[in-house]
């Protein structure tokens, strides 16, 4: 079990000890439900979700629209809260952690791969994918730049650095998205429906992508689908069904 | 600097992007800045134009003026001995630029066909160096001043009177004794009106103010200091009168009002002799000040219409911009982005576009000003010419006053942004995202 220390200030600080080692778990939903008021009613979107994903996997949650995938992926992605139980991402209790560290969490720890690639249309490609690196602040302009064009030869998108997101096409766009989620080589990325906008060819290229820069980098994925072709290419599939996951055998993997 | 930078290039382009309301926005805050420029010229050039006609025509930047009671119910507006008072001056005086002395009167000047009442002021055409350089003698010559029993009119004093140059007319005015005495002069000059008080101010040389009041040589009617900075006038006129009284003289207290308006309070005074008066050239017209001050209260209300129109414009616009860009916000929380850029963000975007807009429009009412001024516009109303004491119209331009109409429409841009940018700042990522999907 990784460490319950807090360190909102640098949320990330406790990566190292709390869990080390290939297999040790990067997220842990314990009992983690999440209802959101409608009227004088409550939706429940999860209903006490346990479950587990362990570095460098590549796993894929599975199940049709209204199940509860994406308010799982909101909450692992540190963008929600939940409303009980636990959930845990690279150490760290997000229950626990203020708004400026859960922020500080999902800028050091996390990439983001949307459905709709939301890149932002004002910068081209190479500010797209430059844009996490500069909120860091880390690296100067030069390691910027070469991590960026690193990354950019990696998606196959060298000739449209220079390009704004109208101009491309909807596989390249979620290739930038794919980029700008790796550029900062987070421990996790979480995608939602990452093909769902793109023709079967397309989608079955991306997920390739995804798939080949877990293996290089050694990234771990949590990505939703509802795509039978998709899911054949995860490490496993969590399925999700009413806020449940359906197989909990799947989900402790 | 590598995420400033950024911030600044976003701002900037998708205030590009926002379109024709961006566009609309910024027209708007470009007239409003050109307005404000506008507005502030006039009412410099207004005030310069005050300045120019009270300097020139009834005051010094600083005046040692007063009266001299030969009993407490009678008063003239005398100093005794202007030579000596012309001394300490210079003596006391660094911020000098030049002095003169004028002989003061008030009396009925009367031609063949018309009369009115005017103040009299007695003046040595040599040393008036300020006044010939300000004059423009539209008949005869300001040198004819140089003989006595001789009157510079002003062509609408002309043409009240049917006067024109080499015309008698006479003066008849009540002395210190109680009885009127006249004297014939000869228009000299003719020159164009200086602004409203032009109406009632009579050049003549010294000589015949004496004569007509029966005053010593040594008399004048006031000491006129012109100072190298006007600003310095308040300043000096407070150093001046320690001073004087420390030389002997007897100082009236300060009362904000032009000499000939003092008459009844110092005739209901109990004392006799000499006592000073010093005042600036803003006493001196503190008559007409309503004119600066009613100015002044009309641009603020007109400002206070159209910059709330910009603020609720502005604010506007920006929610607008939020609501149409609430998955950009959502995605930039989700990726990273603190509250706080967020905020900088789309304060950033308002900055620009109030630098922007306002930097144009000031330029625009500057380039307007300056043709306004070239193409020399007369003033057709005598009621205007009254209100805006000048024949033609004048803008002042001043740097200051175009760096307040660019620093204010951008204050005012950046604070119209700062609630819709809070809102923004202040979405939760979770909702952002989900608004679209």
């Amino acid at each position: 079990m990784p460490s319950k220390t807090e360190t909102p200030s640098s949320p990330t600080g406790a990566s190292g000890s709390a869990a080390s080692g290939a297999q040790s778990a990067l997220v842990e939903l314990v009992g983690a439900k999440k209802d959101y008021p409608l009227g004088r009613t409550v939706v429940s979107a999860l209903r006490g979700v346990d479950l587990v994903v362990r570095r460098g996997e590549f796993v894929a949650l599975a199940g049709p629209s209204g199940s509860g995938k994406t308010t799982l992926l909101n909450l692992v992605g540190c963008v929600d809260v939940a409303t009980a139980g636990t959930v845990r991402v690279d150490g760290h209790d997000t229950g626990r952690l203020s708004e400026k560290a859960l922020t500080q969490l999902r800028l050091e720890a996390l990439g983001f791969i949307f459905q709709s690639f939301n890149l932002i249309a004002v910068l081209d490609v190479f500010q797209n994918i430059e844009f996490p690196l500069l909120l860091q602040g880390k690296l100067g302009k030069g390691e910027r730049a070469e991590r960026v064009r690193s990354i950019v030869e990696k998606v196959g998108l060298t000739q449209q650095m220079k390009q704004r997101p109208a101009e491309l096409s909807g596989g390249q766009r979620q290739r930038v998205a794919i980029a700008r989620a790796l550029v900062t080589r987070p421990r996790l990325v979480l995608a939602d429906e990452p093909t769902a906008n793109l023709d079967s060819e397309t989608g079955e290229r991306i997920i390739d992508l995804m798939r080949e820069l877990n293996h290089t980098e050694g990234t771990t994925f949590l990505f939703s689908t509802h795509d039978p072709k998709i899911m054949t290419h995860a490490d496993r599939v969590v399925h999700i069904a009413d806020g449940r996951v359906l197989d909990a055998a799947a989900g402790h993997a | 600097m590598g995420t400033f930078s950024t911030l600044v290039r976003m701002a900037g382009r998708n205030l590009v992007q926002g379109g024709r309301r961006v566009v609309l926005l910024g027209m708007a805050m470009v007239l409003v800045s050109m307005l404000l420029v506008l507005l502030d010229s006039l009412a410099a050039g207004l005030e310069a134009s005050m300045v120019n006609s009270a300097t020139t025509l009834a005051s010094g930047h600083v005046n040692v003026g007063g009266f001299f009671k030969v009993t407490s119910g009678t008063a003239s507006p005398v100093v005794a001995d202007g030579p000596k008072i012309r001394a300490i001056v210079e003596r006391e005086v660094p911020e000098l630029d030049y002095q003169i002395d004028r002989v003061r009167g008030w009396a009925r000047l009367v031609s063949e066909r018309a009369s009115f009442w005017g103040g009299l002021l007695g003046i040595d055409v040599e040393e008036e160096r300020g006044l010939r350089s300000v004059l423009q003698i539209s008949e005869g010559s300001f040198d004819a001043l140089k003989q006595p029993d001789t009157i510079l009119l002003f062509e609408q004093q002309a043409k009240r009177l049917e006067a024109k140059v080499g015309d008698t007319l006479t003066i008849s005015a009540p002395t210190m004794g109680g009885v009127n005495n006249t004297v014939d002069v000869r228009v000299g000059a003719i020159a164009k009106d200086v602004g409203f008080m032009s109406a009632i101010n009579l050049f003549m040389p010294k000589a015949t103010i004496r004569q007509l009041y029966q005053m010593k040589p040594e008399a004048t009617g006031a000491v006129q200091l012109y100072l190298k900075n006007e600003a310095d006038a308040s300043g000096v006129m407070e150093r001046l009168r320690p001073k004087l009284e420390a030389e002997g003289f007897r100082l009236m207290d300060l009362d904000p009002r032009p000499f000939w308006m003092k008459f009844d309070t110092v005739t209901g005074q109990d004392w006799v002799g000499q006592k000073l008066d010093l005042t600036t050239w803003r006493e001196e017209v503190s008559f007409l000040l309503w004119i600066l001050t009613g100015f002044a209260a009309l641009r603020w209300l007109l400002l206070g219409v159209i910059l709330l129109l910009v603020v609720v414009g502005i604010m506007n616009t920006m929610y607008m911009s939020i609501r149409e860009r609430t998955r950009e916000i959502g995605t930039m929380r989700a990726i990273g982005m603190s509250r706080g850029r967020v905020l900088g963000l789309f304060l950033l975007e308002a900055l620009a576009l109030g630098i922007g807009a306002s930097a144009l429009g000031a330029g625009l009412g500057v380039v307007i000003a300056l043709s306004v001024n070239a193409a020399e516009i007369k003033i057709a109303s005598d009621a205007f010419m009254a209100i805006l004491m000048n024949d033609q119209v004048y803008l002042k331009l001043t740097v200051d006053n175009v760096v307040f109409a660019v620093a204010l429409i951008t204050g005012i841009s950046v604070f119209a942004a700062l609630r819709p940018a809070r809102r923004a700042a202040r979405m939760r990522p979770v909702g952002a995202l989900h608004q679209v999907g």
